[in-house]
């Protein structure tokens, strides 16, 4: 009897997991709805004012919408969500703009990548986060920040770039030049489409980390709002809450941002099925 | 005079800083009558990539000339179309873009490049796929365009190193028929290398059949029988009987070169 409950239990699932779009969304929403269960349960057994429950946390971030603690700032939540995401993209738009040239020339050019790797591998085991005191203090809390997600977005969509570059294959080189392709045109018409998903694929990896990079440097005395002040400020006030309302925030933008990357990537380069 | 000509051709590869050196081909000489077909048959690493490489301008040789109707060839050129056991197609292009690459690189207008890779969609068969990234498409569909590519610059010579390798034994008999076809219409001086003999004694005019490392000439096989040949005839497999055995032969024998033929001197 057990045996078959589980089974047809299974079956239904496979069902579901195999089937289309709506199913998939199913499992997802149960996924979710298990999550909040236990983040309900837990909160429920330890009950302290440190873990508050996910109605709570919801009420909380409704609120942030519309009403704004006078202790914790003027801002309301929209606004500090504008103030990160502007952070997010001024930083990601300059990390792409300067890792793209940098990673083609030093994936194409020998002698570029023979000058500029040892640099890049002094600087690149250091985490952005570990950034964020000096660049604050030397550019000072508005844009210091920025040049941490700089950083932050950098490195993953460099050594991706870089990585596209090199493994261009040789025979795709061949045939190129054989049907009399030179020097520029083999750059402009097999590398440079040949590396459009590494680089697309660096720009997720990029924005990824850029977003841990906001929270830190925001959380570690950015000034001007953001996500990140917001739990900080209320984690220091004692405001629980809307602590965790920002980090619902914080998942949910990130979320957001990833998911754009990640369609861009499939509408960039629809050929790399195979 | 003939359209291709190789003479004395000598390719040393160095390794490293000069300590390491490799003699892959030595005392080549051969020539292709305009519109021949030539297979060349050896055993694993006697140089025929290298040769292929060589004529099309991928790699230098260290000694010897290799002329293109009298004119000594000293690059890549559209004079000279080459096909690759591996496609080589550019996964973002269609199939249509992959034909017309050498011609966007040679600013034919727009219009002029889709009759003329209109001309060699239908001439490869690929009708009705043109559209198709080469992800979408089979083996011998991808050998195809990868034909139709190289055909489409117009080339004297067309080099083709294994290209029906990579396909299963039916694809591979019909590419040979459709590639017989092609050739008759296109009427192409073509240089191609194989490791069948089967394939060699079905395409050829001649078959040259290459000694061990260092590659040079063994023997040449002039075959003038009537195509479509007959592979169950009893002439077919005789002449195939007598090619493998001297294949044979040379893989037995061996690399005759030493790897530091200037230090055994
Ligand atoms: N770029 C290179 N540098 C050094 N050695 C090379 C290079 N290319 C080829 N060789 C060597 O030259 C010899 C001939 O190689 P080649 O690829 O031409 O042989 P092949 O006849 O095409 O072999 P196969 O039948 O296996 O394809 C081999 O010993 C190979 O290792
Ligand atoms: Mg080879």
């Amino acid at each position: 009897m057990s045996t078959t409950i589980s089974s047809r239990v299974r079956k239904r699932l496979v069902f579901f997991v195999r089937k289309g779009k709506f199913s998939d969304f199913i499992v997802m929403a149960l996924s979710i709805g298990v999550f909040l269960a236990l983040w309900y349960i837990a909160s429920d057994l330890l009950h302290t004012v440190y873990f508050p429950n996910p109605s709570t946390v919801f009420d909380a971030l409704m609120n942030s919408f519309t009403y704004s603690n006078p202790q914790v700032g003027v801002l309301l939540m929209g606004q500090n969500i504008a103030a990160s995401m502007t952070r997010f993209l001024e930083g990601f738009a300059l990390a792409f703009i300067v890792a793209l040239p940098v990673g083609l020339l030093m994936g194409y050019l020998r002698y570029a990548y023979d000058v500029g790797s040892p640099i890049v591998e002094i600087f690149r085991p250091i985490p952005p986060i570990a950034w964020v005191p000096f660049f604050i203090i030397l550019l000072g809390p508005l844009v210091g920040p920025i040049w941490v997600i700089f950083l932050g977005a950098f490195f993953p969509i460099l050594s991706n770039v870089i990585f596209g570059v090199r493994s261009v294959d040789n025979t795709l080189l061949d045939a190129a030049k054989t049907l009399g392709a030179k020097r520029i045109t083999i750059f402009s018409k097999v590398v440079l489409p040949y590396t459009i998903p590494f680089i697309m694929a660096g720009v997720t990896i990029g924005v990824g980390i850029a977003w841990m990079c906001i929270v830190a440097a925001e959380m570690l005395g950015a000034e001007g709002g953001g996500v990140g002040s917001y739990i900080r400020v209320n984690s220091d006030l004692n405001n629980f809450p809307a602590m965790f309302a920002g980090m619902v925030v914080i998942a949910a933008l990130g979320l957001i941002t990833l998911g754009v990357a990640r369609l861009l990537e499939k509408q960039v380069s629809p050929w790399r099925g195979k | 005079m003939s359209m291709l000509s190789i003479s004395n051709l000598e390719k040393v590869f160095t390794k490293g800083k000069g300590e390491e050196q490799l003699l892959a081909i030595k005392d080549f000489n051969l020539e292709v009558e305009e519109g021949q077909f030539i297979c060349l048959l050896g055993p694993s690493g006697c140089g025929k990539t290298t040769l292929l490489r060589i004529v099309a301008g991928l790699e230098f040789q260290t000694r010897g000339t290799i002329l293109i109707n009298g004119k000594t060839i000293t690059g890549p050129g559209s004079d000279r179309g080459m096909v690759f056991q591996e496609f080589g197609l550019f996964p973002w292009r269609t199939a249509r873009k992959n034909i017309e690459f050498g011609l966007e690189l040679r600013k034919v207008p727009a219009k002029e490049r889709q009759t003329i890779s209109q001309k060699y969609i239908e001439l490869v068969g690929l009708k009705g796929f043109e559209d198709a990234h080469p992800y979408e498409l089979s083996g011998g569909m991808k050998q195809r365009v990868g034909i139709a590519r190289a055909l489409a610059n117009d080339p004297a010579v067309l080099l083709m190193d294994e290209p029906f390798g990579a396909l299963d034994a039916q694809t591979r008999n019909l590419m040979q028929k459709e590639l017989l076809r092609i050739w008759k219409e296109t009427k192409k001086t073509v240089l191609f290398v194989t490791h069948s003999v089967d394939e060699a004694c079905f395409l050829a005019d001649r078959i040259v059949v290459m000694t061990s490392r260092p590659g040079a000439i063994k023997e040449i096989f002039p075959i003038d029988w009537e195509r479509p040949r007959d592979r169950a005839s009893v002439e077919f497999a005789n002449l195939r009987k007598r090619i493998l055995a001297e294949l044979e032969r040379e893989v037995i024998a061996g690399p005759t070169a030493p790897i530091n033929p200037t230090d055994k001197v």
